[in-house]
């Protein structure tokens, strides 16, 4: 057995103190970097939905969720591109419907959605499976996993929206993000019958986004540039990665999340840096004399060096994996109650672990100075 | 006296006693910096409540938070004016616009607060100073920390916002609070030009004075019953309740931070406990002398208990100083109101006591093997 590995395993009680104190510092840093990848993957996820090739939009809109249609006309022009499959439209509306509790009376505003129920504009399985049943005027889908107030989770009966009566006729999953609480879909006539002020008919009505379906076969950026160039110079085509990247850059510009995070987990690696020093630090201490022995015998500085950085990696390991396995469970628990999307993934687990290997290290870098000194003449 | 001797076991040993100072440091900046976030979210869903002059706010009872208030009939603060306490009641009005560049490009949130620049509204040196700007026609004042996508916020700028072309008077210091990304403040008579499908006999929010001496639940009280069902009415505590519990039960905001404040309250317990032991593991010979010359284990016990209660104080200072500094960056970073109030200081210190016997009487275990026999 390795000197290092012995050495770690030498005082059980000591090994449990320094598992809890590192694996409090990983659980730590895990938990701040797990919300922030959630803060930021809530915020995508509607747009990771999207069911098309291509999206166009309004070239003066500035992020996903705000209200900026254009002429319904466009999506003719685009339809008639060569290479395009399919064009289909999307309304949205995220400051105009009013959602009622159904076991209540306080109503919400919530994100709505809108489309031809023979092209449902989102890849969610339960859209594309109740798509159908949207063609009955005044019916709705909604989402299971929006803000539990809202009262969407059975996906079924009846409520007010804009104090008009729908029927929910089904559901599917996508969770709350930070503007809306929760999300209704439905087809472009009950959108229009609902939308307050409106006096338009579907047909007449501008749209949000124009959802293009190529053919199989063709070349995406070339089909994206004849797109571009048959519509007015107000809208522009992206493909589905273009607006996630859209999307992306607005929510990182206008975001909390990231600094305070990032703060979150810094402070868990210094905490971690601390807890692990005084680890190493007093480990060293104790059983200086030994390491003066084996000085004395005439192992090389270097040797001892490794050892005790060897040691530091064992226990930066013996913290990390209780703590990985504890994070799975708060996960759970904390993105079950808040509905936010927190994820165990290889990038977490990866850059958690390089810096608690970090912090063990560097702690230990700093305290073996000490075994260095020390001198075997001094101890006998 | 044990905390005297406690004093000295730690002042002979400096450089120790120096760590275990800086490993506490960290635990209590961290309960600051938890705690900061905790509030900061609430207190920014406050921030422009904080900043009206007002005793009552009366609103529709469809209000559910500041920006989704829901709009009643102007008539009703008529009403609320016949009531005895009351001195004044005025509407403000509330809406969400484009705007967008004179020139073009993109088309951006904002939200318009209107009111009547008269009435007081704002105690905020900014808007109360450019109050005749708010008077001229098709001119608002912009808040100063709207995000960049609203470009330059110069004076005499041109903007298109809700499709009417306005002019920039002015920039205000107050913030966004929670209410959108940016917020122009206009009087009354602009509002309605920026909303012109907007009825505008329509109010979102009545804020209401009282006499000098009215005691204001008893006004509320009266307001409620003059008021139909479809009103309510907030005094301030009832206020600030309201929204916190809004801001801390409704969003993920309060659970994620307030599992932040929990996590780091544990690392705390976990870094003053590794400290102290080692620190009494390191003592024990001294711990086992006094043993031996006769005092008694809760003597021993009351040294330890004083040594935690020692550093931790010491660790306090600059733990406050340090996370002063770090509030200060985090609010130029992301415009969260993250202040310092008397109650959470008061919060902090009470954790860290509570951290510190916490800690201390986790490590007693290791002072009870203090044997007079073993350790010579």
């Amino acid at each position: 057995m390795p000197l290092a590995l012995r050495n770690l395993l030498a005082n059980k009680g000591r090994l449990v103190r320094s598992s809890a104190g590192i694996g409090f510092a990983v659980l730590l840093m895990l938990v701040q970097l797990g919300f922030e990848r959630g803060f930021f993957d809530a915020s995508l996820a509607t747009v990771r939905q999207l069911d098309g090739d291509l999206v166009i939009i309004s070239k003066s809109n500035y992020r996903f969720a705000s209200a900026d249609p254009f002429p319904r006309d466009y999506l003719r022009a685009a339809a008639k591109v060569a290479g395009v499959a399919s064009v289909s439209p999307l309304y949205a509306a995220w400051q105009s419907f009013s959602w009622k509790d159904p076991a209540g009376d306080q109503s919400y505003l919530v994100q709505a959605f809108a489309f031809d129920p023979a092209h449902p504009a989102f890849l969610l399985p339960g859209v594309t499976a109740d798509a159908a049943r949207l063609k009955e005027e005044d019916s709705v889908i909604v989402d299971r996993r929006a803000r539990r107030f809202l009262g969407m989770v059975s996906g079924t009966g009846e409520t007010e929206i804009n104090g008009r009566k729908v029927h929910i006729v089904g559901g599917f999953a996508l969770g709350p993000d930070f503007m809306s609480d929760g999300t209704v879909m439905m087809s472009e006539r009950s959108f229009a019958a609902l939308l307050p002020g409106n006096r338009l008919s579907a047909a007449d009505l501008p749209v949000e986004f124009g959802m293009v379906k190529i053919r199989p076969g063709e070349d995406l950026s070339s089909v994206q540039q004849a797109v571009g160039a048959a519509l007015p110079h107000d809208v522009r085509v992206l493909t589905r990665p273009q607006l996630i990247a859209f999307e992306r850059d607005f929510q990182a510009d206008v975001s909390s999340a990231g600094p305070i995070f990032w703060m979150g987990t810094m402070v868990g690696f210094v905490v971690g840096m601390l807890i692990s020093y005084q680890i190493i630090y007093t480990d060293l201490s104790d059983q200086l004399p030994q390491y003066a022995t084996l000085k004395g015998m005439g192992y090389e500085n270097s040797y001892l060096v490794r050892a005790v950085l060897a040691q530091a990696a064992l226990s930066a390991l013996a913290g990390y994996a209780p703590a990985w396995l504890a994070c799975l469970v708060v996960y759970r628990v904390i993105g079950a109650v808040s509905l936010l999307p927190l994820h165990m993934t290889w990038e977490l687990t990866l850059l958690s672990f390089g810096l608690t290997l970090g912090m063990c290290l560097l702690s230990a870098v700093l305290a073996v100075r000490r075994v260095i000194a020390a001198d075997p003449a001094e101890i006998f | 006296m044990p905390l005297q001797v406690a004093w000295r076991m730690l002042v002979d040993q400096k450089g120790r006693s120096a760590l275990a100072t800086g490993g506490i440091f960290i635990a209590i900046l961290l309960v600051f910096i938890e705690l900061g976030f905790f509030v900061a979210v609430p207190q920014g869903g406050m921030l422009i409540y904080d900043h009206m002059s007002f005793d009552l706010l009366v609103c529709s009872n469809r209000y559910l938070f500041q920006a989704q208030s829901g709009q009643f009939p102007r008539a009703r603060l008529a009403a609320a004016r016949t009531v005895a306490e009351v001195s004044a009641a005025s509407p403000v009005y509330l809406g969400g616009a484009k705007w967008q560049d004179a020139n073009g490009g993109l088309k951006v949130d904002i939200s318009v607060i209107g009111i009547d620049p008269q009435a007081g509204i704002f105690a905020v040196p900014d808007i109360e100073r450019q109050n005749a700007v708010l008077d001229r026609p098709d001119t608002v004042l912009v808040d100063g920390s709207s995000r960049s996508l609203f470009g330059p916020l110069q004076a005499e700028r041109i903007v298109d916002i809700g499709g009417h072309r306005m002019t920039i008077g002015g920039v205000y210091e107050l913030g966004t609070g929670f209410l959108g990304l940016g917020i122009a403040l206009a009087s009354e008579a602009n509002f309605f030009r920026m909303f012109p499908e907007r009825p505008p006999d329509t109010v979102n929010l009545g804020l209401v004075s009282l006499k000098p001496g009215a005691d204001p639940a008893r006004a509320a009280d009266a307001l409620r019953a003059i008021l139909p069902a479809d009103m309510q009415v907030f005094t301030r505590p009832e206020l600030v309740a309201h929204e916190v519990a809004y801001w801390t039960t409704r969003t993920a905001t309060g659970l994620i931070f307030g599992s932040g404040l929990v996590v780091s309250f544990v690392v705390g317990i976990m870094v003053l406990y590794q400290t102290l032991a080692t620190q009494i593991t390191r003592q024990l010979p001294q711990f086992a002398t006094l043993k031996a010359i006769g005092h008694t284990n809760r003597y021993l016990d009351a040294i330890v208990l004083s040594e935690s209660f020692l550093i931790t104080a010491v660790a306090f200072v600059p733990a406050l100083g340090a996370a002063l500094a770090i509030y200060a960056l985090i609010r130029s970073e992301t415009l969260l109101p993250l202040t310092l109030s008397a109650a959470q200081l008061g919060a902090v210190l009470l954790i860290t006591l509570v951290m510190a016997a916490a800690s201390a009487f986790l490590s007693l275990g290791s002072l009870r093997r203090a044997d007079p026999a073993e350790v010579f």
